[in-house]
């Protein structure tokens, strides 16, 4: 279409010409008038097509012969000097047409040179400033992690020597004292733990290390890290042996389990059992942990989730159930509360098989 | 197991100092490097028994040290890493650490690993394998034998194969990579899967309660570990 279009404007502009032309005829020798064609000829040759501007060309050749060399009217010449006149004038249109399209596409590959190379540095900023970002943040996050648990490890290390050591600790008040330092420092150190999971979660940096894994030996690490805080309570693990190995990134859904745990052991009193039972549904697992706690306000089952959220009467940071949630979504499951029947929350979640 | 001596690579003062209250107490002589360069040279001048080596040190990467360190010793080094930092844990170990603790520990886990360390540098190829006995499992590897509580419990080959491997290297983290070498063989294509389910049947063949290990631990995003009786 844009071909005919260009045709369409050679022949356009080789008749604007001889119009003009007609007036300045009467002034003019007909040599003159070539000039004007040759114009018209440049005129298309702007628009940077090699085809239009020699169509022009041959046009104007023609319309000059017909309408302004003797005899007028007609395609015949009555001097042989004329024909040299169309060849130069042919050649001439020719030559500056070319001109002015090379001229054409120089200007027009500069242009697209000079936009390709903005594009390339704006692109090349871009991915520096990115690259400077992530740099910044896993610096920070190791530094974090390396600052905040240098003096945890100081703190616990020195309380439990003065523990070991008895004799500080041969009073029952000071032996009280250490005794909190450590089971504060240690929650401590759980806390920093779930601020740095969630500042990785945060950064969309989660890459999931999957693994089939027995959900006992996950269930297992957690309880064993929790020791210290789970001491003297009773814990039913209700573990069906068929249960299938579950695709899970181990290390992130044993987090799961400590802040459901922890959350759980914190608003249980502690003679009060804490369950935790896992059944297969079609494909997919599914896990709860149960509490005789006060359970939850049923306003709360969804926003006790959100980050930073905490009910009336819970002590946490309210990192600890919105990591639960993006490491449980994470693996496309899902995660939920309700109460529980005969009192008590219960917190489920489901792990895909497939 | 008097006048051993602990070399700490370690650039906190405040850990420092309770390592040196605690380590004292137990009997073992505490010298101290704040450098990975420093350190280095310690561990050639002083011929420590044991390395104990935080891998975030201010001059160097921990890493780096170490790789430097088994060019020519092969005295027992264990690593010191924060929680969340497995991976480093992973390449310590197989650039020639023998073990890791993970910050923050107490002094009762950091005096099993150095025991643990002293056993196993101390043990000779031809020496015979000891006995385990430990919380009432009883693994005898020259009878091929096992107990619990006293009974006789018997496990397939492979089961038994994990057991051993597990049980020459009592007290120590056994990676997944050394698990396949030693019970498997390397030719063969073992996956991360069939050792988590072979080491699922053999707790609760070994356990009395199998979700609450009290020998067969599992340490996460590293490996395995028997816990070991304290001699």
């Amino acid at each position: 279409m844009g071909e005919v279009r260009e045709y369409g404007f050679a022949a356009l502009a080789v008749a604007g010409a001889t119009l003009l032309c007609f007036p300045l005829s009467h002034f003019w020798s007909p040599a003159n008038l070539v000039m004007v064609y040759v114009l018209a000829v440049v005129g298309v040759a702007r628009r940077g097509r090699r085809s239009s501007a020699a169509a022009a060309a041959a046009l104007a050749v023609l319309a000059f012969d017909f309408c302004f060399v003797p005899p007028r009217y007609t395609f015949q010449v009555s001097d042989v000097q004329y024909l040299w006149t169309f060849v130069v004038m042919f050649s001439a249109a020719m030559l500056i047409s070319h001109l002015t399209i090379r001229q054409h596409e120089e200007a027009q590959a500069a242009r697209a040179s000079e936009r390709r190379n903005t594009w390339f540095m704006e692109k090349a900023k871009r991915a520096e400033v990115e690259a400077e970002t992530e740099r910044l943040r896993s610096s920070l996050l190791s530094s974090v992690s390396h600052d905040l648990r240098t003096p945890l490890s100081a703190i616990l290390g020195s309380a439990g020597a003065l523990l070991e050591k008895g004799k500080v600790a041969g009073d029952s008040e000071s032996r009280q004292l250490l005794e909190t330092i450590q089971e504060e420092g240690e929650r401590l150190s759980r806390l920093v733990n779930n601020l740095l999971q969630v500042t990785r979660l945060e950064a969309g940096g989660l890459a999931l290390q999957k693994e089939k894994t027995p959900l006992e030996e996950i269930v297992g690490s957690a309880l064993e890290r929790l020791d210290s805080l789970l001491k003297g309570r009773r814990i039913d693990v209700a573990l069906p042996e068929n249960l299938p190995l579950v695709p899970m990134d181990a290390m992130l859904v044993e987090q799961v389990f400590i802040n459901l745990l922890e959350n759980a052991a914190r608003h249980t009193p502690e003679e009060r059992p804490i369950d935790i039972s896992a059944r297969t549904e079609e494909n997919r697992v599914v896990v709860s942990v149960s509490d005789r706690g006060p359970g939850l306000q049923t306003d709360e089952t969804e926003r006790i989730f959100d980050k930073f959220y905490h009910g009336a009467s819970s002590p946490g940071a309210g990192l600890g159930l919105a990591i639960c949630r993006a490491v449980v979504l994470a693996h496309g499951g899902r995660i939920w509360a309700e109460n529980r029947p005969g009192g008590g929350a219960r917190f489920q979640f489901t792990l895909p098989l497939l | 197991m008097n006048d051993k001596t602990l070399l700490v690579i370690e650039d906190e003062t405040a850990i420092l100092t309770f390592l040196r209250s605690s380590l004292e107490k137990h009997g073992w002589q505490m010298l101290e490097a704040r450098t990975g360069r420093l350190g280095l040279e310690l561990a050639a001048s002083k011929k420590p028994d044991v390395i104990l080596l935080d891998l975030g040190l201010p001059d160097q990467d921990g890493l780096d040290v170490l790789k430097a360190m088994r060019q020519w010793t092969s005295v027992p080094v264990i690593i010191v890493s924060a929680r969340g930092q497995e991976y480093d844990k992973v390449r310590g170990l197989d650039a020639g650490a023998d073990d890791y603790l993970t910050k923050p520990f107490g002094v009762p886990e950091l005096m099993a690993r150095l025991r643990t360390a002293l056993r196993h540098a101390a043990q000779k190829p031809d020496d015979p394998p000891p006995l385990y006995d430990y919380e009432g499992l009883k693994v005898d590897l020259i009878a091929r034998k096992v107990w619990l509580k006293k009974k006789e419990i018997h496990l397939s080959p492979l089961q038994y194969d994990l057991l051993g491997c597990l049980v020459r290297h009592a007290g120590r983290v056994v990676r997944q990579k050394q698990l396949i070498k030693e019970v498997w063989g390397e030719t063969r294509d073992v996956t991360p899967e069939l050792i988590r389910i072979t080491v699922h049947q053999l707790r609760h063949k070994i356990e009395p309660d199998p979700v609450r290990p009290r020998c067969l631990k599992t340490e996460p995003g590293v490996g395995y570990r028997l816990e070991a009786p304290e001699l």
